[in-house]
């Protein structure tokens, strides 16, 4: 028995157009094993690979050479579906439905039955905080509200893996942080996540490795303190000092041949800055 | 899974503005037809308003359908919808397979809303007809003889027709047997001739046809002279105590006068039960013209899984109308054909049949007979003819309506989910 949640052996894909001439290397030998239970977060600039990579997990697309398999599964294996959430890089849903007929439709799909399915409905609506407005139809709803709808349908049935692309892209931070939230919660409740983004600052708190795609190529891969680290920096954080203090400070590390890069007040992240304000005014 | 599909594709197309113009349109079209121009007769003006809705209702709906059907999965993919149902444990036929399901759903609402308009309608018109002319609101069943011959001179035989001179040198004799088991209760019986008629004098359209009609046990025979137009149905009215005896019947006919001539097979008199069962015959044609609706939107499901949406919608129109140009080849040699039937009387070397139509007719009708073998037969469908003769649609041909339809749709989702299966999503 395969134990690993996602595992890709020499995975390329390589786009051509109708005559078969002009071509895209889209991704290029990637192989990866993501483990059971983990957060895995899939980085890159945009048009680097990530979207590509999701497709062909999924069976949208057949890859040009290599094979890639879910849950012990083959890609293209129907049964597998059922243990997987998929969110899409953006929020392709049926814009004529409400919230709760979306995630009807959905749950329908994954053969889920009657009672059960009124039950999660019901819940995933509140998880996701758009209780309000489950009989509005979806095409008044904001990006924000249509990405959170899209996380519920992802979960809808209770899968083991999730694959989300692009989960936060075009949101503010405060509904970015929700959905970091949720998306700690499916790790609690045992689930394997793999998260594309190319914002970096989503993946660093909550993903527990990492991969950066660069033009298709896999760059580098591993534990996210492990690539954060920078081991022959170190900073101190001081309060209370006096100019003359910290001058002398200085001279003292550099009488015992440091570098000083740089001495500052330390600042929090414009993220939590942003974050901290938005707190206090509630 | 299928159902599930099948319904979210019949919600969304409910909604779509092109399907509400096109009821409307179907609704006005109904109740304007009785008021259209037509012949004299009594009855014209129902046959009109059954040709107006199986010719021109129900064709624009189809192409209706076509509109619908050929765009739904091309706008899926396009606004990548799809992949919210692709995620899912669902196979690709299956998808196919909904997506059919819900039109031929959203066909059989289509067909119920105008099919009960345009009965309604019919019925209302035609309770204002005296009581002779309400015959078009009739179901026959058809009985083919079961025994044909000819007593006397034949005066020759071309292309497997008897022809007879009239003067008592040759009578035309069909029999028909087993009536008995044959024969519902209230059913009253009648006789149709579809006689070719030739006659050497000029300027004539009808000649006198002497006819007769016998109890086969009792040996009770009905002779009565009648007018024989040329190219038209004669009917007679049979008195069913006739049956009652003996189960069998004769029917002779020959022309009155020599020189005037008819030409005659063993299919050309055919005997009729007659009932009225017009609300069922009018629900088994709508039934046959749902299969035609099921097909066509098999069809353009089908084409819809790889070609674009105008290109699938394209295509779809494209086999269809090609459908019924099969029916226009078959035309256009009959009329090639018709130069044979009047000349018989007359030196073979005076009419022949124009060497080029011919030609053309080899040239046209070989390919699209080739053609004719992959492309659906939509004028199997067409139960149009039924109502317009009154003549009840039997189960037989509901039954064969049903078979092409199935293994003809069969084969369709089966390539489709093939190609469906083979698809990449961009
Ligand atoms: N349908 C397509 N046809 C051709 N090239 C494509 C197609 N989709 C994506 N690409 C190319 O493949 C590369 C990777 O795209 P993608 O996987 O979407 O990147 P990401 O999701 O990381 O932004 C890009 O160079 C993009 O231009
Ligand atoms: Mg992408």
């Amino acid at each position: 028995m395969d134990n690993s949640a996602v595992r890709t052996e020499g995975l390329t894909k390589v786009y051509k157009d109708f005559w078969r001439r002009k071509s895209v290397s889209a991704l290029t030998n990637l192989n990866l094993n993501i483990e059971r239970g983990e957060i895995f977060g899939l980085l890159g600039p945009n048009g680097s690979g990530k979207t590509t990579t999701v497709k062909l997990l999924l069976g949208l697309l057949f890859p040009t050479s290599g094979k890639s398999w879910l849950l012990g599964y083959s890609s293209v294996d129907l049964k597998v579906k059922s243990k997987i959430g998929f969110l899409p890089e953006e929020s392709y849903l049926y814009k004529f439905l409400n919230a709760e007929e979306i995630l009807d439709f959905y749950g329908k799909l994954f053969d889920i039955p009657k009672t059960e399915r009124k039950l999660r409905i019901d819940k995933l609506i509140h998880d996701v905080g758009l209780n309000p407005y489950r009989k509005r139809p979806l095409s008044q709803y904001s990006k924000g509200m249509l990405r959170r709808i899209g996380l519920a349908q992802a979960i809808i049935n209770d899968p083991d893996l999730v694959i989300l692309d692009e989960p936060t892209s075009g949101l503010d931070p405060i509904a970015s942080r929700e959905i970091k939230d949720l998306i700690l919660d499916f790790k609690e409740q045992g689930k394997t996540v793999i998260l594309c983004s190319h914002l970096l600052a989503d993946v660093q708190n909550i993903c527990d490795r990492i991969a950066i795609l660069n033009k298709g190529v896999l760059q580098v891969m591993g534990n996210v303190r492990e690539l954060l680290s920078q081991k022959d920096i170190i900073e101190f954080v001081v309060k209370n000092l006096s100019d003359n203090d910290i001058l002398e400070v200085e001279t003292f590390i550099k009488s015992r041949s440091g570098d000083v890069l740089s001495i500052n007040h330390p600042a929090s992240t414009l993220e939590e800055l942003f974050l901290a304000i938005i707190q206090q005014s509630k | 899974m299928i159902l599930t599909i099948a319904g979210h594709t019949f919600r969304e197309v409910i909604r779509k503005k092109i399907l509400h113009v096109l009821i409307g349109l179907g609704i006005l079209i109904i109740i304007v037809s009785p008021f259209i121009p037509t012949t004299d007769e009594p009855d014209a003006r129902v046959k009109m308003m059954l040709v107006v809705f199986f010719q021109v209702v129900v064709f624009l709906c189809i192409v209706g359908v076509i509109f619908l059907s050929a765009t739904s999965l091309p706008h899926e993919i396009e606004d990548r919808t799809i992949y919210g149902v692709l995620s899912k444990p669902v196979s690709r036929l299956k998808i196919v397979a909904g997506k059919i399901t819900g039109f031929a759903l959203l066909s059989v609402l289509v067909l119920i809303i105008l099919g009960l308009v345009n009965v309604v309608a019919i019925q209302r018109i035609a309770s204002r007809l005296p009581e002779e002319f309400r015959s078009i609101l009739k179901a026959r069943n058809e009985f083919a003889a079961s025994r044909f011959s000819i007593q006397g001179k034949v005066h020759h035989v071309r292309e497997g027709i008897a022809w007879i001179e009239g003067g008592r040198t040759g009578i035309a004799l069909w029999s028909f047997s087993d009536l008995y088991k044959k024969l519902a209760d209230k059913s009253s019986l009648e006789v149709e001739f579809n006689l070719k008629i030739d006659c050497s004098r000029k300027d004539v359209d009808a000649i006198p046809l002497v006819v007769g009609i016998e109890d086969a046990g009792a040996g009770q025979c009905k002779t009565s002279i009648l007018s024989a137009k040329i190219d038209e149905p004669l009917t007679i009215k049979i008195d069913r105590e006739i049956v009652k005896k003996s189960g069998t019947i004769n029917i002779t006919a020959f022309p009155m006068h020599s020189m005037d001539y008819i030409g005659v097979t063993g299919e050309d008199a055919k005997l009729y039960s007659v009932q009225k069962g017009f609300i069922s015959n009018y629900i088994k044609a709508m039934g046959v013209t749902f299969l035609k609706f099921l097909l066509i939107i098999t069809i353009a499901v089908m084409g819809s899984t790889y070609l674009s949406a105008p290109v699938s919608i394209v295509s779809a129109l494209v086999v269809f109308l090609c459908g019924h140009i099969l029916d226009f080849v078959k035309d256009f040699s009959l009329v090639i054909q018709r130069y044979d039937v009047h000349e018989h009387a007359l030196p073979p070397v005076l009419k022949k049949p124009n060497i080029l139509l011919v030609y053309i007719e080899y040239l046209i009708k070989k390919p699209l007979e080739w053609v004719s073998v992959i492309l659906p037969d939509f004028k199997r469908f067409d139960s149009l003819k039924f109502l317009l003769k009154g003549i009840n649609i039997s189960w037989e041909t509901v039954g064969i309506s049903v078979g092409y339809t199935a293994l003809y749709a069969g084969i369709c989702l089966f390539i489709a989910s093939v190609i469906f299966k083979k698809r990449e999503f961009l």
